[in-house]
């Protein structure tokens, strides 16, 4: 306490008054910065609801085919945030990134903002009535013969889809096609052969032993949420959970949430599988046969073969992109079966019933042969993409410039708006009415949360309307919209009644989709690597490239944001001299693309991998001009599916002359033993073996006690911290007003977390955090040495290269083991965020105490104090504050983060920081502050468990739990005393707030735990 | 001039620099209190509250629930003016009487034809900076009176801003308590403040997370 220690010298805080009005004197002197300001009323208030209070509503995800459950939350008109719905049969509460992100297809700056016609080679707006005018004539031109049109849309297992083969049928068009290019079609259709429907729940809880052979059930492969909902339940299960194998060319991230990973030669894996099916007692290969194809060794295979065999429940999963999918698929289906799986941990019974009705890229081929022949005359496209999506080779640009007249339904221009002759904009999901089947016999319902934003009408209002201005056809379609026709179908009463749950029971005509049976091609090509290419799992195969917050979201396994890269062993790349960012051009029969290298130990030497998804020429200001398109290499080589063989053979790798920083939001992959991502064996557990720092300094329960916390905490709260002092002031837990008696904070179950990155998306939208990697967001740090010598640095990502993200919430992934780069290696996943220290050592280096410790436990950011010194960032050791380099919240600036109309998603309880400030992980405190004033308005004291922080409630895995660590009655105070419980540098004596609990690994039975990758602890200490 | 009292003039412009920023930064004067815009329609306070005996919350509605008080959409005026025009005949020993304001109300809301309503586009005059959480209804409904803060409003022909809504302003009484006696003055209730004069002060929390995050 230094200051105390001199009475007679001038405080800290006087000496800043001084100094602050010195400074504010050489500003301009009297100048105000008040606007005036309209504050508009309503016309007429709208009943039930208060302004400044949220309204929630039910809806349904269409953001994909598994039909999530959400409940919007709107604020004054505006959809500020979407979170599962708790009570919905299909997520129960959890979200992935990619529904999150759906307020950023909303809210797309670059959407159509009404309906546009070509005129002299070029878009142009014109009206509705004008829009609608030459959709009528056209489809007078060509109606009346099956063939002449084809109305292609995305998945949709509502109504819709029956509606519109109507609407077509009525015009003596054929059936539509439903098109999803990340669908694993080759998957669906043995499912369909083995299990009678196309996509079984998967009960991972209910397994000893899952095998995953290229299955990607983490990477947004099949129903994404549920799987990883039953996934991390299986997990959390600890000892009594399964085991997981997974067996690839790459390691994805459901590949480093195994514990054994089994490097296998692309297209290798249907001798494999046939080999497990031997071991389970059915017919089909030998060990020997398998591991001569594979690469993999013979006792591998064996112990695997074993230990499938000996497992009580077992669950083995089919995903590869070979073009041979269809029969891994089938045979894992008859491992499943030989096992008894079926009803146990394949449960078709439950099906998710989204999926089956959509083809893949196959199905486009036939767009192109019909407008190649000439008979197609119109054609519709809603809700896909195929002129980026397909590959180069199967020509779909060139076969649709044949055909006459294309419209759009797109709400965003995309490759394929960008060649149709008409545009009518579609309403997002959040602004208009749909349903979906999300399980056998329930029906999710979507409803619109919000008032269109832009001159945009619902596809299904405009055929209503195109059909209307047909005498023949009006008295067809009784109803003037598409919300009459579901409350036709579901009756006015049911409808109201079910809208509050989001769900109806029922059961839609379910479809089976409509493409001619593909012959299985083969792996071909030379050279002496194989190409791996595989969705990107957040941007999909693309869809998802125009979201920033999806951009600059990290790739779970690689860390890169705003790019493509090709991912190629370390040891190949040592030996072909290619470096970190050296560009790699990977040439195939079908093309050639070039993209940084990112050296990975997770996949084969034999191989290299690059994921799908960016290279988009027309998809808007954030998708434009970011890395290539992987589709780029591939030839039109289907799966028994007649889906895309995203895995086609061989290439060439060579080194091109050009180089390019990575833009990764990655310290290091390596943890160089400081224990940050600890982990236990099950062996460990079961005998209860505890490291000795875990002691160290102190037990949780001490730690979490209200109040001040260390003697050394006190020094940030300036004369609270005498020990002389009688006055603790708020701090005292007897005082008035009660504020000490709380003390936030939270508990993350690594064995639970598989780092999907769902959280940090979350954190996004709750905490208006800008996004700051966009082209024109950069800088330059030498003004004058830039290409466009402007001073502005134009690379992708250019902010984070300088070290400048924003990622208030990051999931850092470290590997262990694997060093020689042969044997296998484990990952492990943090989530790291402020760690709310009780001895914080941001605090004391505050200048201006913008930066402290609150009686309720929370370390404060206040912004307005803040002159942004960047001291606390520098003594921060869990590197999660975060710097306002450049006026990301300001309209005016280039840098600016959310242009409109992405302003109207902010969350009004959090301020939009400006240009200067520091910044980090609140605890969400605007969620405490809420629930506070909510309790208080109720006369109540605030319940456990109540509320919880936008991750945690997002979180797919259930890994994160926040709460009052002080009150026993929270679910968190009994979660802070786990054995397995560690605090991240724990020897810093930070006392932080958060709360780890050891990743459980399940090693391989026989392997003794010493043989198991590194120290089980991460070689911390 | 000469050359040496143009230089002379420099640092006695630096002096009366430092001495008028110290002096705004202490008198309050950044704030924009005492401002008092002409509003679109000159709404009389005073004839609603005081005359007719309206309480504040039937037109701010939400400042009880909410963290915004909440403005009266014109639909609320128009609860009673469709009926109370602007032509008043003599009654209760009142002279007949034309309000020019009452007509311009009924230009953005004609009656009868709600398709036709305009906006009424408000002038706003409280207004806190935007790193800043009021919630109203936590002083609402710990007993401040809505003059407390806002001044006496059932006065104001045309309301101005009677606090300067800086922090030091909010601190007096956040620290040092609300007195129930002091915030009745300015409501008019002296009865009620002399009764009142016993309560004891009430605190509020004064952590800055409370109110900027």
């Amino acid at each position: 306490m230094s200051h105390t220690a001199e009475p007679n010298g001038v405080k800290r805080r006087q000496f800043l008054k001084v100094l602050g009005a010195a400074g504010a004197a050489t500003t301009a002197v009297g100048c105000t910065n008040e606007k005036v300001e309209s504050l508009i009323p309503y016309l007429t208030s709208p009943d039930n609801t208060v302004p400044g209070v949220s309204t929630l509503y039910t809806t349904t995800c269409r953001e994909c085919a598994t039909s999530c459950g959400i409940i919007a939350e709107v604020r004054d008109g505006r959809a500020i945030k979407l979170e599962g719905n708790a009570d919905h049969p299909v997520n129960q509460g959890a979200l992935c990134a990619k529904g999150q992100s759906a307020l950023q297809g909303l809210y797309n700056p670059d959407r159509y903002r009404g309906p546009m016609v070509r005129e002299g080679g070029k878009l142009v707006p014109t009206t509705w009535d004008k829009a609608i005018d030459t959709l009528v004539a056209k489809l007078g031109e060509s109606r009346g013969a099956a063939a002449n049109a084809l109305f292609v849309t995305g998945p949709d297992s509502g109504s819709f889809a029956g509606f519109l083969d109507g609407w077509l049928g009525a015009y003596g068009f054929g059936a539509h096609t439903q098109y999803d290019p990340s669908a694993d079609l080759a998957v669906e259709s043995a499912n369909r052969a083995a299990y009678g429907v196309s996509m079984p729940r998967l009960d991972f809880a209910a397994a000893k032993l899952v095998i995953s052979i290229g299955a990607d059930f983490l990477d947004g492969w099949g129903a994404s949420v549920p799987q990883q909902l039953s996934f991390a339940d299986a997990r959390g299960r600890l000892a009594d959970g399964p085991r997981v194998v997974y067996i690839g060319a790459r390691r994805s991230l459901t590949g480093l949430n195994a514990d054994t990973w089994v490097s296998c030669t692309p297209g290798s894996e249907e001798a494999i599988a046939s080999a497990l099916l031997t071991a389970v007692g059915g017919s089909g290969g030998t060990i020997a046969a398998a591991a001569q194809a594979s690469g993999v060794t013979e006792a591998t295979l064996q112990s695997i073969a074993d230990e499938l065999r000996g497992a009580a429940t077992s669950l083995v999963l089919s995903g590869v992109s070979t073009p041979n999918a269809g029969a891994v698929a089938a045979t894992c289906a008859a491992i499943n079966k030989a096992k008894g799986s079926v009803g146990v941990t394949v449960k078709p019974a439950e099906a998710h019933s989204g999926f089956g009705g959509a083809v893949g890229v196959g199905g486009m081929q036939e767009i192109v042969d019909r407008a190649n022949a000439g008979t197609l005359k119109i054609a519709f496209f809603r809700g896909a993409n195929p002129a980026y999506d397909t590959p180069k080779a199967m020509g779909f640009a060139a076969a649709l410039a044949k055909v006459p007249f294309k419209v759009s339904f797109s709400s965003y221009p995309d490759e394929t708006a960008d060649l149709c002759d008409l545009v009518l904009p579609d309403d997002h999901a959040l602004e208009s009415w749909g349903d979906a089947q999300a399980a056998p016999g329930v029906i999710a319902l979507q409803q619109p949360v919000m008032e269109r934003i832009f001159d945009t009408r619902a596809t299904a209002d405009v055929l209503i309307m195109a059909a209307q201005k047909d005498a023949a056809l009006a008295s067809r379609f009784a109803q003037k919209t598409y919300r009459d026709v579901l409350v036709a179908k579901y009756g006015s009463g049911a409808l109201t009644a079910a809208l509050p749950k989001g769900v109806i029971s029922g059961t839609i005509a379910a479809r089976t989709a409509t493409t001619t049976a593909a012959t299985a091609g083969a792996m071909g090509g030379t050279g002496d690597f194989f190409l791996v290419t595989y969705p990107h799992a957040t941007l999909g195969v693309g869809e998802g490239a125009n979201k920033p917050w999806l951009q600059e979201l990290p790739d779970p396994v690689s860390k890169i944001v705003w790019q493509s890269w090709v991912e190629i062993h370390p040891m190949t790349a040592s030996r072909l001299g290619i470096h970190a960012g050296d560009h790699v051009t990977v040439t195939t029969a079908a093309g050639a693309i070039t993209a940084p290298a990112w050296p990975y130990l997770g996949i084969r030497p034999d191989t290299v991998a690059v994921a799908l998804g960016q290279g988009h020429t027309k998809y808007g200001r954030y998708a434009e001009g970011i890395g290539v398109n992987a589709l780029d290499a591939l030839g039109a080589t289907w799966n028994a599916g007649g889906g895309l063989a995203l895995t086609q053979g061989k290439a060439t790798v060579a080194k091109a002359a050009q180089r390019s920083d990575l833009v990764t939001l990655e310290g290091s992959a390596r943890q160089h033993g400081r224990g940050i991502a600890q982990a236990i064996t099950v062996a460990d557990l079961v005998a209860g073996v505890k490291e000795e720092h875990h002691a160290l300094p102190g037990d949780a329960s001490h730690e979490f006690l209200p109040g001040l916390r260390s003697p050394v905490a006190n020094d940030a709260q300036g004369d609270l911290g005498d020990p002389t002092s009688k006055d603790k002031g708020m701090y005292d837990p007897n005082h008035w007003s009660g504020m000490a008696k709380r003390r936030w904070a939270m508990t993350i179950d690594l064995s639970r977390c598989t780092g999907c990155s769902a959280c940090v998306t979350a954190c996004y939208a709750e905490n208006n955090i800008p996004t700051v990697g966009a082209r024109w967001q950069g800088r330059s740090l030498r003004p004058f040495h830039t290409s466009d010598g402007a001073g502005w640095d134009t690379r992708p990502g250019a902010n984070i290269l300088k070290g400048r993200e924003m990622s208030w919430l990051r999931i850092e992934r470290y590997f262990e083991g694997g060093e020689d780069g042969a044997s296998d290696f484990e990952a492990r996943f943090v989530p790291m965020m402020c760690q709310h220290c009780g001895n914080a050592p941001c605090e004391p280096v505050c200048p201006v105490y913008a930066t402290y410790h609150a009686p309720d436990g929370l370390n404060v950011q206040v912004y307005n104090r803040c002159v942004g010194t960047r001291y606390c960032s520098n003594g921060c050791p869990y590197k999660v504050r975060y710097f306002n380099w450049h006026g990301y919240g300001e309209s005016a600036r280039r840098q600016y983060a959310f242009p409109e109309p992405l302003h109207l998603q902010l969350n009004p309880d959090v301020t939009v920081r400006g240009k200067g400030v520091m910044e980090k992980c609140t605890f969400c405190v605007q969620r405490i502050r809420e629930a506070e004033n909510r309790a208080k308005l109720e006369q109540r004291e605030l319940q456990p468990d109540e509320f919880t922080t936008a991750c945690a409630q997002a979180c797919p895995s259930r890994a994160i739990v926040f709460g009052d660590a002080a009150d026993e009655n929270w679910s968190v105070a009994k979660m802070v005393n786990n054995d397995r419980g560690y605090h991240v540098f724990n020897e810093l004596n930070t006392f932080t707030a958060v709360v780890y609990l050891k990743k459980v690994n399940h090693t391989a039975p026989g392997a003794a735990a010493a043989a198991a990758p590194a120290a089980a602890n991460g070689g911390a200490h | 001039m000469t050359s040496r009292s143009k230089w002379a003039l420099v640092p006695s412009f630096f002096a009366i620099a430092i001495a008028a920023t110290i002096l705004s930064a202490y008198s309050g004067a950044s704030s924009s209190q005492g401002v008092s815009p002409v509003q679109p329609i000159k709404f009389p306070h005073p004839v609603h509250v005081k005359t007719l005996g309206m309480n504040c919350l039937y037109c701010h509605n939400s400042a009880n629930k909410s963290t915004d008080p909440g403005l009266p959409a014109v639909g609320t005026c128009m609860g009673c003016h469709t009926l109370i025009g602007p032509n008043r005949p003599a009654v209760d020993g009142q002279p007949a009487r034309t309000s020019e304001e009452i007509k311009k109300l009924q230009t953005f809301a004609p009656i009868g034809q709600p398709d036709k309503w305009k906006a009424i586009p408000w002038v706003r005059i409280h207004k806190l900076p935007e790193y800043v959480r009021f919630p109203h209804m936590r002083h609402v409904n710990a007993g401040v009176t809505c003059q407390s803060c806002h001044g006496p409003v059932q006065d104001m022909a045309q309301v101005s801003q009677a606090s300067s809504l800086n922090m030091g302003w909010c601190l007096t009484c956040h620290v040092n308590g609300y007195q129930l006696s002091e915030g009745l003055k300015p409501a008019g209730d002296t009865a009620g403040a002399a009764a009142a004069a016993a309560v004891e002060p009430k605190k509020a929390r004064y952590d800055c997370a409370v109110c900027h995050y």
